[in-house]
């Protein structure tokens, strides 16, 4: 997935001179191409991520196409004011890559871990958020950034656990690609590193689907509201925190249009306690296959039990405005 | 007698139109406005190249006011050229309308969005750095409070101005001494602001930011010097200059003329006009 952003990075940039990609000192070997190829559209700005966002704004205001570079913990987090006031608000032309999001910086710990950053982002008007979860919809990632100029983060994870399309994959903004068809009892909606877990989840439950969900904001309504009335209930699946993100958002929708059941699985409230791998990382959250497989059970059978309790006839439900 | 032409950014009429409008919008900042008064007045006078004088126009210098909360004095200034209206004055601070109390990069000829301090000085090194990769002879100045220089990416500024030689930018530091909670010294020391600025590779001057014939003959000086560095100003300012009882007072960062408090600084401002033209 990195080769399919410098990829797609080094090609912007021969196409549109504008293209400048500013880093704070990170990326190490991620951009040896693009400073062979076009060593004047490279620019370190040091270890200065505020300063960095700032300059991105100038640079944007002044006609130039800046692409800025952090790791997710920075870029947005560390940043996320300047994101906000410096950016968002004038609404110029600056993408923003997010590296290493979720657990990929296993053992380095909470500072470089990032589970914050798609809830940070979504409660800022103006930005939208893709989440890729392979080469192939990093690249349509990559085209749909730069054709919007306008915010942009995005945000890559984990990447190197393979590919989930099997080639090039076309999809516009806040579009769902459906993984696997089905109309049973549970739907997945998945994003990033997840997708490749509910595809694996979703063979444990017959005639359940999975979709896709590269942009996270927007989030096509229309496709969630379908997905949520053709299953009892869906699951959503995100190496974030299960507050603020793709679950949230799912939820959202579903609460105002068409109440289902939604299990959100992502990262609890809490960091991580210890120094470990990735894998350890994920497993120690809950979000290996073993972690996945039992709360998803135990959110079935939790709704099972509530189903029963709250039938439709025990619940109050006066709708009527009050009259004077 | 024959009424002397209308000078264009005179001091005390910007600063009687700084009082009008935060009389007519009951708000606070008034002396953090004072301060940069001269510093605006000499910019926009004679050293801003507006281009086609519109707040819009594609090749104007910029100016980036960095302490936002000077931003009636530029609102001043932007009256003077005609970019806002007396009526817009008038109705500062009423519903629905577009000026805020702090720099707002939605109204047309403020760069940045301040207020919240640190920020601007970042974005006018990306415009300066744009302008020179682009060769488009655009300059950028910057109006960086000492107070505001608490902030840590003003400092990362300055070493991306000095690390990439921003020849085209103009740093002047509103030095009054004080910020929001008391005196910059006590809050935290700053020391030498010029020696600073010198050691992060800064061409640099110290002048009254008050005496505007000083401000431009150092504005001249930095521009005409043959120098890759960047350049800087450290004017030496006085919070709340121009009505006495504001003078380095500041409490007027957060007071609210009353109709007594405003009709003292008008009579005061007035009263200096007229010794300025009688002059």
């Amino acid at each position: 997935m990195r080769d399919a952003f410098s990829a797609a990075l080094i090609k912007v940039a021969q196409q549109d001179e504008r293209v400048l990609l500013l880093t704070g000192d990170h990326g190490y070997a991620l951009f040896d191409e693009i400073r062979r190829l076009l060593p004047d559209r490279y620019l370190n700005v040091g270890v200065a991520e505020q300063n960095m966002v700032g300059v991105a704004a100038g640079l944007a205001k002044a006609g130039l196409r800046p692409i800025l570079y952090g790791l997710s913990a920075f870029v947005p987090i560390r940043v996320l004011e300047q994101i906000k006031l410096d950016i968002c608000y004038e609404e110029l032309p600056v993408v923003m890559i997010g590296d290493g999001a979720g657990f990929v910086y296993g053992a380095l710990g909470a500072s470089h871990h990032c589970t914050e950053d798609i809830s940070a982002l979504r409660a800022i008007p103006n930005v939208r958020i893709l989440s890729p979860a392979d080469a192939h919809e990093m690249t349509r990632a990559m085209e749909l950034a730069f054709a919007l100029e306008r915010p942009v983060y995005l945000r890559i994870g984990k990447c190197d656990i393979g590919a989930v399309h099997k080639g090039p994959i076309n999809y516009d903004w806040g579009e769902l690609i459906e993984m696997r068809p089905g109309d049973g009892g549970l739907g997945f909606i998945a994003t990033g590193s997840m997708v490749a877990a509910a595809l694996k989840e979703a063979l444990r439950w017959k005639g359940s689907s999975v979709w896709s969900a590269p942009s996270v904001k927007p989030l096509n309504t229309d496709q969630v509201i379908t997905i949520c009335r053709s299953h009892r209930a869906v699951i959503t699946l995100e190496e974030h925190s299960f507050y603020g993100g793709l679950g949230a958002a799912v939820a959202e929708i579903s609460s105002t249009y068409t109440p289902c059941w939604i299990g959100r699985i992502g990262v609890q409230d809490r960091f991580a306690q210890y120094a470990g791998s990735y894998e350890y990382l994920r497993s120690e959250h809950g979000l290996d296959a073993a972690g996945i497989s039992r709360q998803v059970d135990e959110f079935v059978e939790r709704i099972g039990n509530a189903s029963l309790r709250l039938s439709k006839s025990s619940r109050p439900g006066v709708l009527v405005p009050e009259t004077k | 007698m024959t009424a002397k032409p209308h000078r264009k950014f005179d001091p005390m009429t910007l600063r009687r139109t700084v009082i009008e409008m935060a009389y007519a919008g009951s708000t606070a900042h008034i002396a953090p406005a004072f301060s940069i008064i001269e510093i605006l007045a000499v910019l926009y006078r004679s050293h801003l190249n507006l281009g086609d004088g519109s707040p819009k126009s594609p090749g104007r210098d910029y100016l980036i006011l960095s302490k936002g909360h000077g931003i009636m004095a530029q609102y001043a200034c932007m009256h003077e050229l005609g970019w806002l209206s007396s009526e817009d004055l008038g109705r500062y601070f009423s519903d629905g309308t577009v000026l805020k109390g702090l720099s707002d990069a939605h109204v047309p000829g403020v760069e940045t969005t301040s207020g919240s301090m640190g920020h601007g000085l970042s974005v006018g090194v990306g415009l300066a750095w744009a302008a020179k990769r682009l060769g488009t002879k655009q300059r950028c100045f910057a109006i960086v409070g000492d107070g505001e220089m608490n902030e840590g990416p003003i400092w990362e500024a300055f070493l991306f101005a000095g690390h990439w030689g921003l020849s085209n930018l103009t740093v002047i530091i509103d030095n009054n001494g004080l910020q929001a909670m008391g005196r910059v010294e006590e809050v935290l020391r700053l020391g030498s602001i010029a020696e600073k600025l010198q050691a992060f590779g800064f061409e640099t001057r110290e002048v009254n930011g008050h005496d505007e014939g000083a401000l431009d003959v150092a504005l001249q000086q930095l521009d005409k010097l043959d120098s890759s560095r960047p350049r800087a100003i450290v004017a030496k300012t006085v919070k709340g200059y121009g009505v006495s009882f504001m003078h380095d007072n500041n409490i007027w960062h957060y007071t609210r003329l009353t109709p007594d408090t405003y009709r003292a600084a008008v009579t005061e401002l007035d009263g200096n006009k007229k010794n300025a033209a009688s002059v």
